[in-house]
């Protein structure tokens, strides 16, 4: 039927269905003006329409079972050549599934796009297009795909499947250190320089799609592809507060053109949240080492003009900021503080401890008195140079702490031992003449003693888990 | 790169019509059915607090809610067709058991096959039958989506349903499956 008499027939279809029932076939043949098949046809139509009382008239109806149930392959079904082991994840529509591959033995994931309408064929062709892209890249830290396969209509991709976890429990169970943040971002960028390279961009990068292998290498999963799950998993259920518009761009959550630099974006995201637990716009976010927030505050940029140009300007960066972290102090952990506050608070008593024993030398005189005060002063000014100098190691040059413990411990055990004893001379020989100066003298050897024995073995295990002494 | 806005919304309509299911498996008795008017409604009304607000306004989101349904649909049945291959005649009556005293239920498929021969006649005939038998609008909502007169909209529903119901009934492929 042309356009031309379709639009006849509705004009007829139209006109005859207000005339009355009976006339309505004298009327048609009136207006066909000789057109038998239109007349047909028109007749034809009424008919239908007489006997289509209740057809479509209410809308459809769906059972919540047969809703729920769209999408869903079972355990041994069979995918052209693939066979179903399970489902390992769901992102919206993509369900992604553990599957093996029969002709090759292997194991994929395959991942089960939208059911398509046959209709759609434009978003079918983009998907064909997308993941003929994402097979285009080939790095170590991208997984790779392997085939785009359609079975009865529907697409498939089977790529690379790893066995890890995601970088989200990574984040989930707590802050990363610094250097194995960084390290990680830089994996991530790399794999980013690969697939921008062949012009592809994610779109959907989250610690969700960074998985860490169980040998720890970084794979990032669903290039080009994962954005068609973008919105659906924006969409969080009544109470989830997570979801992904957290590492969407303006410019992409506002619909606007997208180009690579999303995923700078969500690198910064990413990156600030390795480090520090929180989103890098978090109110209450912890602070996070000085030149690594510096990278990631670029990537955030609003304007994709003010953030970095490419992965590989960003590669760049962070792989000088891994080169600045070696030199760089460590955050220092709660037991190392407990430490470090227990070698300043011997330094200062030592170092007070001078005042008192002057005063003991004063009182006992002569050549005693002299020879006392100057080993208990000597003794102090080694004990405490070492205790600020294992402070001052550990606070700028960590690295060198173990070697710098090893060479001071024979010579604090030496000068504490001299130290304590001098105190004890010191306070025997001032006893009769100076009980309160003797007091002090003593109590402060036994302090010592005991602190050196008990205290300090103690601080130094739970900061550094040996038992060794300083 | 910007995607298609309507090929990129479907999977999130979708999606929701999926949890939408299965909050009510989990609530209600087996065996309900849900009209589409419910189900459309329902969708809109959760993602429209969504933010951003993923849609331009309701008739870009029931456009999209209605082909949604009409693929769920045809999947589903052409999933039990595939179990049953072999059995039983094929018949899916979705409005089998809803109201008793109901015209017999319409075959999926032959409405999904015919709708599509009737969208390549006149696209606006078909989109008017998904927008209101999938999508569940009234006679007024659908003209409010498509952006013609409400006299319009019935004029074009009542042709098009007499087309597509003697498509359904003299097709041959469903000839056994269509005699309801």
């Amino acid at each position: 039927m042309t356009r031309e008499q379709w639009e006849r027939l509705k004009v007829l279809f139209s006109g005859a269905l207000e005339q009355p029932a009976e006339r309505r076939h004298e009327w048609l043949t009136l207006q066909a003006q000789g057109d038998e098949a239109l007349v047909r046809e028109a007749g034809a139509l009424l008919d239908a329409h007489d006997t289509a009382a209740g057809f479509l008239e209410e809308p459809a109806v769906v059972d919540p079972a047969d809703l729920a149930a769209v999408d869903e392959l079972h355990t041994g079904t069979r995918i052209g050549s693939y066979e179903i082991e399970h489902e390992i994840g769901r992102g919206g529509m993509g369900v992604v599934y553990l599957a093996r591959d029969l002709r090759l033995g292997r194991r994929v994931a395959l991942k089960a796009l939208p059911q398509l309408h046959d209709s759609n064929e434009a978003l079918r062709e983009r998907l064909r297009r997308e993941a003929r892209a994402a097979a285009n890249i080939a790095h170590p830290t991208v997984a790779t795909v392997y085939a785009l396969e359609e079975v009865d209509g529907r697409l498939f991709i089977a790529s690379e499947y790893i066995e890890g976890h995601s970088l989200r429990s990574e984040i989930e169970s707590g802050r990363l250190e610094p250097r194995r943040a960084i390290a990680f971002a830089i994996d991530i960028v790399s794999g980013l320089c690969a697939a921008h390279d062949v012009r592809v961009v994610h779109r959907d990068l989250k610690p969700e799609n960074v998985l860490i292998t169980s040998s720890g290498s970084v794979k990032v999963v669903d290039f080009g592809i994962a954005h068609i799950d973008t919105i659906n998993t924006r969409l969080t259920r009544e109470g989830d507060v997570i979801g992904t518009p957290a590492y969407m761009a303006p410019e992409q959550l506002i619909g606007g053109t997208v180009d690579a630099r999303v995923d700078i974006y969500a690198v910064g995201v990413i990156l600030t949240e390795m480090l520090t637990g929180q989103h890098p716009l978090a109110p209450d976010r912890p602070s996070m080492p000085v030149s690594a927030s510096e990278i990631a505050w670029r990537c955030i940029q609003t304007d994709p003009n003010a953030r970095y140009q490419s992965a590989r300007e960003l590669l760049a960066a962070l792989e000088g900021e891994l080169a600045n972290s070696n030199a760089l102090p460590e955050p220092v952990p709660r037991a190392r503080w407990w430490w470090e506050f227990h070698q300043a608070a011997v330094s200062s008593v030592y170092a007070a401890m001078v005042w008192p024993t002057w005063l003991a030398r004063n009182v006992i005189g002569g050549q005693v008195g002299n020879a006392v005060f100057v080993t208990v002063l000597a003794a102090a000014i080694v004990a405490v140079t070492l205790r600020l100098h294992l402070w001052f190691t550990s606070r700028f040059y960590l690295a060198e702490l173990g070697w710098a413990r090893a060479r001071a411990t024979g010579w604090m055990l030496v000068s504490d031992a001299i130290l304590a004893s001098g105190l004890v001379v010191a306070g025997v020989l001032v006893g009769d003449a100076r009980p309160a100066l003797a007091v002090i003298e003593i109590a402060v050897a036994v302090g010592a003693a005991t602190a050196f024995a008990v205290v300090e073995p103690a601080t130094t295990r739970a900061a550094f888990g040996q038992t060794d002494r300083l | 790169m910007t995607p298609d806005p309507i090929s990129s919304l479907m999977p999130l309509v979708y999606d929701e019509l999926r949890r939408i299911a299965a909050g009510y498996i989990r609530r209600e008795r087996p065996g309900q059915t849900l009209q589409a008017t419910a189900l459309v409604n329902e969708a809109f009304v959760r993602l429209a607090s969504e933010r951003p607000r993923p849609f331009a306004n309701r008739q870009h989101f029931v456009a999209i809610a209605a082909l949604s349904m009409r693929q769920i649909l045809v999947q589903r049945a052409r999933a039990r067709k595939a179990a049953k291959r072999g059995g039983a005649p094929d018949r899916v009556t979705l409005d089998e058991g809803l109201v008793s005293a109901e015209p017999p239920g319409v075959d999926v498929l032959a409405l999904d096959e015919a709708l599509t021969r009737l969208a390549a006649l006149d696209p606006e005939q078909a989109r008017i039958v998904e927008l209101r038998y999938f999508g569940g609008l009234t006679v007024e909502e659908t003209a409010e989506v498509i952006g013609v007169s409400p006299a319009t909209v019935k004029r074009q529903w009542a042709m098009a349903r007499a087309w597509l119901k003697r498509a359904v009934d003299t097709a041959p492929d469903h000839g056994a499956d269509a005699s309801l």
